[in-house]
């Protein structure tokens, strides 16, 4: 009995005996963190003076604490009202800094350089220069801010013509100015890339976003199929109807000007608005799939033709995750020239997805695209515009979190021609 | 008497050991591994779904109020709760999330991407001293001045809380 109690008794106490040697053990470490907390302290102090700002002592150390399970707002501490320096500009969302009393700007970008070669007759392959695009944004308050994009193209004709065409050409894409009022309601005007589509909507000019190298050739910039900008005056907002999150977009303006892949951004070459809206869901459940639907009407003057009325009816699905990713757009274009009432319809489509490939750091994304454009031979305005039937087939390698590499095989048929197929590499970054 | 000392030793000393053998486990453990989701006072609400955590974490919400934005902080790169963040609410990479905002961005859709903070001390600060500011932190104890928001009704700690 007696040497089952001390059996027992120096179990129990080897216990805390340890405990006492690890501690002995730890005074050291304890005393090695107090020196280092002391000398972080101390260059905190002395990164303050050189910063000329009160050290850390003097500024708000959030001392007072609450245990995390009180949800009660109490009240503000005085002490904590100091900002660290890096909070004060480019609050999200927010009122941007207005240093000098003029309102900040903040200046971003997109560019990419490209290599293609085609099997099509006359075509030469090599290396071409992408846009050069750049995007500014500035809170000029709480609720009001401007948003300007700009793009510089290499012109195909530089050096020609008298006088000589320049290098590159300059395109104001976007510039908006908006007042928030809430999520419900905001109101815009500018240029816009028309809300009509989601690629138009989602990628603009940046290519490092979207993950092929090329844009479907029913939204291309310089197409004709679908208006790509918008000048005029856009209500947009979100309801979040019970998990729904139905979002709307109902613009007025000058629609197609009399060349039909320009926009009318000088004034309207009729005395007819263009009118749209748009409706798309992100539901709650599932999470990454969005669905719309939009419709646009307007009356065409064209150059060289009888005027025409425009009814665009177009939808989109899409599932935003990369596990695959899915879009899936289509839009049919009717026609009715005044007078005549002679009446087409085009349609275009195309089907995208790819996956995001869980080996080699998620770096490879795979994407395969298939893309077709109807235009009947009674759609006098799209005479221009080909049919096509085409497939994309490519993968995305992201070389860093900002720059990105695609190499992407096309094979495109047009009625009465020969297939062409071609290869195109592109490096794509954001800056 | 020498007996004695040793056999009130053994009384006192086991009990002491007994209970500090029990607590050692307890003091060596965090408070707490949840993410606590905290806003200004000046933010009107209590309590949030995770839902509308989402929404307003993703940048679709903006307001709380037609007089009251939303400001957004989030953590630096690398920061346990901005992981937690990515893992649960974003369900997204870090490269995703990048993308998500100078996507954002870029389509005009918000003036500026949410602003970064390299520690819990910072963010804490920051979402005192700004009207509609929220963040996901780990902390387990939050100053006076900020206010703890509910998710679905449940409180860090609680089993069905859902940022951890």
């Amino acid at each position: 009995m007696r040497f089952a109690r001390i059996v027992i008794c120096s179990s129990l106490l080897s216990s805390p005996a340890l405990v006492c040697a690890q501690s002995a053990a730890s005074n050291d470490s304890a005393e090695m963190i107090r020196a280092l907390l002391a000398r972080v302290e101390q260059l905190e102090k002395r990164v303050a003076e050189l910063e000329g700002r009160p050290g850390p002592s003097a500024s708000a150390p959030p001392a007072p604490s609450e245990p995390v399970a009180a949800p009660v707002v109490a009240p503000p501490a005085p002490e904590v009202a100091t900002v660290p320096a890096a909070a004060g500009p480019q609050i999200h969302g927010g009122h941007v800094g207005m240093p000098l009393g003029m309102p900040a700007t903040h200046i971003a970008g997109f560019s990419d350089f490209d290599f293609g070669a085609t099997d099509q007759r006359g075509a030469k392959s090599g290396f071409s220069e992408g846009q050069f695009v750049l995007h500014l944004n500035s809170a000029l308050s709480s609720k009001v801010s401007f948003f300007g994009e700009i793009s510089l193209t290499a012109r195909r004709d530089a050096g020609t013509g008298t006088p000589p065409a320049t290098g590159f050409n300059v395109e104001v894409e976007r510039s908006i100015i908006r007042f928030e009022q809430n999520d419900y309601f905001k109101v815009s005007f500018g240029r816009y890339h028309t809300p009509i589509n989601y690629w138009n909507m989602t990628f603009h000019h940046g290519q490092w976003l979207q993950t092929t190298a090329n844009r479907p050739e029913m939204v291309q910039f310089g197409g004709s199929f679908l208006p790509i900008h918008f000048v005029g005056a856009l209500v947009e907002g979100a309801l979040p109807a019970g998990g729904v999150n139905l979002n709307y977009n109902f613009g007025v303006g000058n629609g197609r000007s009399s060349v039909i892949s320009k926009s009318g951004d000088w004034g309207d070459v009729n005395n007819n608005r263009a009118w749209l809206a748009t409706v798309f869901t992100r539901p709650n459940h599932p999470y990454g799939l969005q669905v719309g639907a939009s419709v646009y009407r307007d009356l065409i003057t064209p150059i060289d033709a009888i005027p025409v009325r425009e009814w665009i009816q177009s939808a989109h699905i899409v599932w935003t995750k990369e596990n695959p990713e899915i879009i899936a757009e289509f839009a049919n274009v009717a026609h009715q020239q005044v007078g005549t009432g002679l009446q087409s319809n085009s349609q275009a489509w195309y089907v995208q997805t790819a996956y995001r490939l869980p080996w080699f750091e998620k770096l490879w994304k795979p994407y395969y695209r298939f893309e077709y454009i109807h235009i009947p031979g009674s759609d006098q305005l799209f005479r221009l515009v080909p049919s096509l039937a085409g497939s994309t087939v490519g993968v995305r390698y992201d070389i860093s979190s900002f720059a990105a590499l695609k190499f992407e095989y096309r094979n495109l048929r047009r009625p009465g021609e020969p297939r062409i197929n071609g290869a195109f590499a592109q490096t794509s970054f954001t800056f | 008497m020498r007996r004695i000392i040793v056999r009130l030793g053994c009384r006192a000393v086991v009990p002491l050991a007994l209970s500090f053998a029990l607590l050692l486990p307890l003091a060596a453990s965090p408070a707490s591994d949840d993410v606590v989701v905290v806003a200004n006072p000046s933010v009107p609400v209590n309590d949030l779904s995770f839902a509308e955590l989402r929404r307003i974490f993703l940048g679709e919400r903006q307001f709380w109020s037609s007089n009251l934005r939303i400001s957004l902080l989030l953590s630096a790169p690398a920061a346990r709760d901005r992981e937690v963040l990515l893992k649960t609410v974003y369900d997204m990479s870090e490269a995703q999330l990048r993308q998500h905002w100078i996507g954002k961005v870029f389509r005009a859709e918000v003036a500026s991407a949410p602003q970064m903070f390299y520690s819990d001390e910072e963010i804490l600060q920051a979402v005192a001293a700004i009207p509609g500011s929220i963040a996901a932190v780990n902390a387990a104890r939050i100053p006076r001045g900020i206010k703890v928001v509910r998710i679905d009704g449940h409180l860090p700690g609680e089993s069905s809380y859902r940022l951890r």
